[in-house]
This record gives C-alpha cells, structure tokens and sequence, in this order.
C-alpha cells in the first residue's frame, strides 16, 4: 500500500469530487421543478395532459440512465444534424431522467395533501395554478423531505454514470490516476471513502426529517 | 325586486350513475339567512360545492349574482364573491393564521400586504382571536381554529356565506363560540347559507329552512313553519330524530 499516490493527486481528486458534487448539483436544481410541472400534468384532469406526463414518467423509469445518456450523446446530435457540447448532453440526460423520479416523490406527496385544502383554496378565489403553488406543494415538499434527500443522494451517485462518456467527475479522474500510477487498490478506496462520506451525510439529514416528519 | 344573490336552477348531478343532487332549485335573496338540514347523504355538501363551482354538474344551473357558474370563464373571481366555511376547518397548517387570512386577498384579490394585513386583523379581532394572528393552526383549539377559518372568508368580504356543517367536527364546548359569530354575521345582515343540524340555531337565526333527501329538496318553509309542522313525514321523523339526541 502506498497512500501517497492519494496525497500526491489530492487536488485532482478533489477537482473531481468537486465536479460530481456540481453536476449533481445543477442536475437535482433542474429536474426538480420539471418533475414538479409533471406531477402537477399527471394530476390534472385534463386527459391527454395526464397521459402525457405518465408515459413520460413511464419510459424513463423503464430505462437504464446509461442507455439514456447514450440516446443524447450519440443519437440526439445525429437527429438534429449538429454536435452538442459533452457537459450539456450529459445535463440533459440527467436532468430527463431523474425529473421523472422527482415527478413521482412530488405526485405522492401532492396526493398526500388532499382534495380539502385544494377546494378550500379554489373556493378563496384562487386560482388552481396559485393553490398548488401556496398551499399544496409547501406541504407536500414539507412532507416529501425524507424522499427528496434519498432521490438526492441517487442523483449524486448517478453522476458516476457519466464517466461513460469521459466526462471529469470522481470516477473518471479517478480511474484515470488509477491507471497511470497503476494503483487502483488505494485510489479506489479513496474514491469509496469520499463517496461515502457524502452519501451517508445526506442519508443522516434524511432520517433528521423523517424524525421531524 | 333585486335578484337573487344566488339562484340555483334544476341543479342534476351524477357520480357515474348516482344521483347526487336530482333537480335541487333554490334562491338566495340578498340578506337571507337559509339553513339547510338533511340525512347524510343527501347532497347539502354536494349542492354547496356547485355553487361556487368546485363540482361540475351535468345540467341546470347557478347564478352568482347574475353569473351562471356553468359557462363562467372566470370561476375564481366568482368565488370571491362567496365565502365557504368547512366542516374540517381547512386552515392551512403552513401558515400562521395571519397568513391564512391573507392569502386569498393578496393573491387573489391583489391588496398589498398592508391593506390585507388591516383587514386580516380587523376581521380576526370581530371573531375575537387577534390574538391568535401569529401562532400556527395546530396551535389553537377546534373553536378557534374554526373562527379563523370564518375570519379568512370574511376578509374577502363576500356576498354571501356559506357553511358546511360548521360545528359539527367540534367538541361541544366549543359550539357555542362558533355558532355566536355566525349568530353575529347573521345580526350584521350577511347573506347566508348554513348546512348545520345546530335547530337551536336554525329556530333563533334562520328565516327559512331547506329539508334535503336523497338529492332532492322535499320541504322548503318558514322556520316557525317548519319547526312547527314539517310537511313531509320524511323532515318530521328527521326532525325528531335530531331534537331527541340534543
Ligand atoms: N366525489 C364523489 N364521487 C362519488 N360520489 C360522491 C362524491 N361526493 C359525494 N358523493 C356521494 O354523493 C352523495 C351526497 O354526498 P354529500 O357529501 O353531498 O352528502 P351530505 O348531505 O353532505 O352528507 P353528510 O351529512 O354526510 O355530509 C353521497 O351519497 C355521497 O356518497
Ligand atoms: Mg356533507
């Protein structure tokens, strides 16, 4: 064992945790409020609107993130005819992706609420868009906590998925000193201790909410 | 002679094949105070939810100050125009009851913060708890919970109230705080219509009292009328029935 390889390529490794942390970051800031708008289509009694929302929340719980990621690295740029940046490819991917998993949470938790308190808002005078935004969704989120920061820590795992395309996040800088010192034992316990650390930290404020709940 | 605030005309609807309401056809004159009583069952909830346009109904129709609720293109400015008080209260329990009352006027109604908030407290001070503005729903007992729930509707200053059996989730104790508010509303002239089984407020406050069963109104009267002979042998053992248990 030699942790120097570790120490020597800290700020590199970093640099890569860093990255992950971001991505998972823009990705959860992105696809939560579309999976907001979904929920709310698949509520609606608008029929076409509901199908609509359920067959794309559907198709993507049905498909590997690999394989959509895939679908718009290589496909999309053939199918519009032009390239597109790696980085926007992958935000894309994920952000479709994991706004179906968002868009479920909130579904449940927007069911959660009840038809009481929407009537009870319509009938003050508000209108239906302003009741979910005032009164619904606050005391769904308020509710959903717990699931929301589990689908968080899915997402940030998730990013690792991106290494599939070269993409600097954790696993690929990592794999990729792993392979140039020819020390993968120490680089990729380092690389666990560090997923870990963030995961575990989110499991922790998860359960926090579920005591609050 | 000024229109009805609320005219409900052959009013029919089905869930899937149910008959909820069967035809219900009702005026609600500016300054009226109407109870309406009945099994469970019966459609009162139902019949209310139409009014204000929260239940589609298949055919009839309701006026709202002129305004049919089937072919409105603006239901949430109709709604404005009429308070409902729920038997479960419906306090939004995210906010405090300051922010309960003001909700609808800034968001519905576009009164800045200012304006809603005088309002807010000049309506919670008539039901007597101002001094609950700051505290969260969960916080207070049944009674007050639903005097803030009467507060938020007032702020909008509705044409008309309506309630849906609103003693009826509350521990007795509490009924009589509740019922003196309406009480008031109803001396300060408020145009009313009250779901309730509370005959002790329907014989003092009341001028007319609808009799509901089976989504049909079977009885229509005057209160000393009714109280006095219901005309239907359906009201009558109803009548019984719920005076004996008081
Ligand atoms: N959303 C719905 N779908 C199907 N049936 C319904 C629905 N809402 C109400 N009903 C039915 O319509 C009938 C009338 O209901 P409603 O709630 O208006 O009665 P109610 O007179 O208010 O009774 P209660 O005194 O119990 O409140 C009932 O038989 C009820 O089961
Ligand atoms: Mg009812």
């Amino acid at each position: 064992m030699d942790w120097n390889v570790v120490s020597a390529n800290f700020p590199l490794l970093m640099r890569g945790l860093g990255t992950s942390l971001q991505l998972a970051a823009v990705v959860i800031v992105l696809s939560f409020p579309i999976g907001c708008l979904i929920a709310i289509g698949r509520l609606s009694r608008r029929r076409w609107l509901s199908a609509v929302c359920a067959g794309f929340v559907h198709t993507l719980r049905s498909n590997p993130l690999v394989l959509i990621l895939f679908w718009f690295y290589f496909s999309v740029p053939l199918i519009i005819g032009r390239s597109i940046d790696d980085g926007a490819s992958v935000i894309v991917a994920f952000v479709v992706f994991f706004a179906a998993y968002f868009g479920e949470i909130v579904r449940a938790g927007v069911q959660s609420v009840g038809t009481r308190q929407v009537q009870a808002g319509l009938s003050s005078g508000l209108s239906y868009a302003q009741t979910m935004r005032y009164i619904v969704l606050p005391q769904a989120i308020r509710s959903m906590r717990p699931a929301l920061t589990t689908q968080c820590i899915v997402v940030f795992q998730g990013t690792t998925v991106a290494y599939v395309i070269g993409y600097h996040e954790l696993m690929h800088t990592t794999s990729m000193i792993a392979e140039r010192t020819v020390r993968p034992v120490e680089l990729y316990s380092f690389a666990a201790v560090a997923y870990f650390a963030v995961c575990y930290a989110g499991s922790l404020l998860s359960r926090h909410f579920e005591k609050q709940a | 002679m000024t229109q009805p605030i609320v005219a409900i005309r052959n009013v029919c609807l089905d869930y899937g094949g149910f008959r909820a309401l069967d035809g219900v056809s009702l005026d609600v004159n500016v300054g009226s105070r109407i109870v309406i009583c009945g099994p469970s069952g019966s459609g009162k909830s139902t019949l209310l939810r139409c009014v204000n346009g929260l239940e589609p109904f298949q055919s009839g129709e309701v006026f709202v100050d002129g305004v049919g609720v089937r072919t409105c293109k603006d239901l949430p400015k109709l709604r404005l125009g009429v308070g409902m008080v729920f038997q479960h209260f419906e306090l939004y329990p995210h906010l405090s009851v300051l922010d309960n009352v003001t909700l609808a006027p800034m968001k519905a109604k576009g009164l800045s913060r200012r304006e809603a908030e005088e309002k807010a407290r000049h309506y919670l001070d008539r039901v007597g708890i101002l001094d609950q503005a700051d505290k969260f729903p969960a916080r207070l007992s049944g009674g007050q919970q639903q005097r803030a729930a009467i507060a938020r509707a007032l702020t909008l200053e509705p044409k008309v109230m309506m309630f849906d059996e609103p003693t009826s989730a509350l521990d007795p104790e509490m009924i009589g705080e509740v019922l003196k508010v309406m009480r008031d509303l109803a001396r300060d002239g408020m145009t009313m219509l009250v779901v309730t089984h509370e005959m002790g407020f329907a014989r003092e406050v009341a001028d007319e009292i609808v009799f509901m069963d089976k989504g049909r109104i079977v009885e229509h009267s005057g209160v000393s009328a009714f109280f006095a002979a219901p005309k239907t042998a359906r009201a009558r053992e109803f009548l019984d029935r719920i005076l004996l248990k008081i």
